[in-house]
């Protein structure tokens, strides 16, 4: 079972493939004819386990900014670089819980 | 750095010059644990399930016995590319209906300051349209001339 933060990553991910179909496909690759509407209802699917209140916020920071989680690096937030609190770095659960920058609201991922 | 360098995309702790699996599906997971291996990723379940995802809409075995599974993910940190031949062949729905024995797993980032990852995938797809390319990566025995036949 995954948590929230895997399910909203994995929704993005499922958002960058839509995004990049059809370049995908310019480049020779195969993308059958109903491979949009395949994603789509994935999409659906996937956006039905996720609760409103998270999914509104991921919707709204896609539209305002081209990716709506971004990685931290070297304490830092890349979407805007500010540098995260420390009781944010120290207290949180890894990757258990929805955490947003302070500074861009961004939601944060972990790479590692 | 250059589209052309190729090479910077892949690391000798993803090179598989004798890689066995039974299956796509099982060539797919088996390779995505080696990204996790090599310390390049962490969350092994996501980066997996881009991947199905992505073949599920086609396949990326793009024929002559290539394939060429890809994809954008938020869990992962740099464009990377893993390389694996598979001597005895792996039926991967390609278009052609060919067996797969040379497969380029391409993991990119879901942005990169440079955006290579389209570019970085065009050229991959270009070198390995040229049959003498292909033959001489079948032969390949180590990353050494694995490296020479991609910076030549
Ligand atoms: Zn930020």
């Amino acid at each position: 079972m995954k948590n929230q933060l895997d399910k909203l990553v994995a929704l993005q991910d499922l958002d960058l493939m839509l995004q990049e179909l059809k370049e995908v496909e310019a480049l020779g690759f195969d993308v059958k004819s109903e491979g949009s509407d395949t994603l789509k209802n994935a999409r659906s699917e996937m956006i039905s386990k996720i609760p409103k209140p998270l999914l509104g916020n991921y919707e709204r920071l896609r539209k305002r900014y081209k990716r709506a989680i971004v990685p931290i690096k070297d304490d830092k937030c890349l979407g805007c670089f500010m540098k995260l609190p420390t009781y944010l770095l120290t207290h949180m659960q890894r990757d258990e819980q929805v955490i947003t920058c302070e500074g861009c609201g961004r939601i944060l991922y972990w790479l590692m | 750095m250059a589209i052309d360098d190729l090479i910077t995309y892949f690391r000798e702790d993803i090179f598989f010059e004798d890689f066995i699996a039974d299956t796509k599906e099982e060539a797919l997971d088996k390779l995505v644990e080696k990204f996790v291996d090599a310390g390049i990723i962490k969350n092994k379940e996501l980066v997996a399930e881009m991947l199905h995802r992505r073949e599920s809409i086609g396949s990326t075995g793009i024929g002559k016995g290539i394939a060429v599974p890809h994809g954008r993910t938020t869990a992962a940190p740099v464009l990377t590319i893993a390389f694996a031949k598979v001597n005895a062949g792996l039926d991967w729905d390609s278009l052609d209906g060919k067996p797969v024995h040379l497969i380029f797993v391409v993991i990119a980032p879901p942005f990169e300051e440079s955006n290579l990852y389209l570019p970085v995938l065009g050229r991959l797809v270009e070198f390995l349209s040229k049959e003498s390319n292909r033959n001489r990566l079948n032969d390949v025995t180590s990353f050494d001339e694995f490296r020479e036949l991609l910076t030549e």
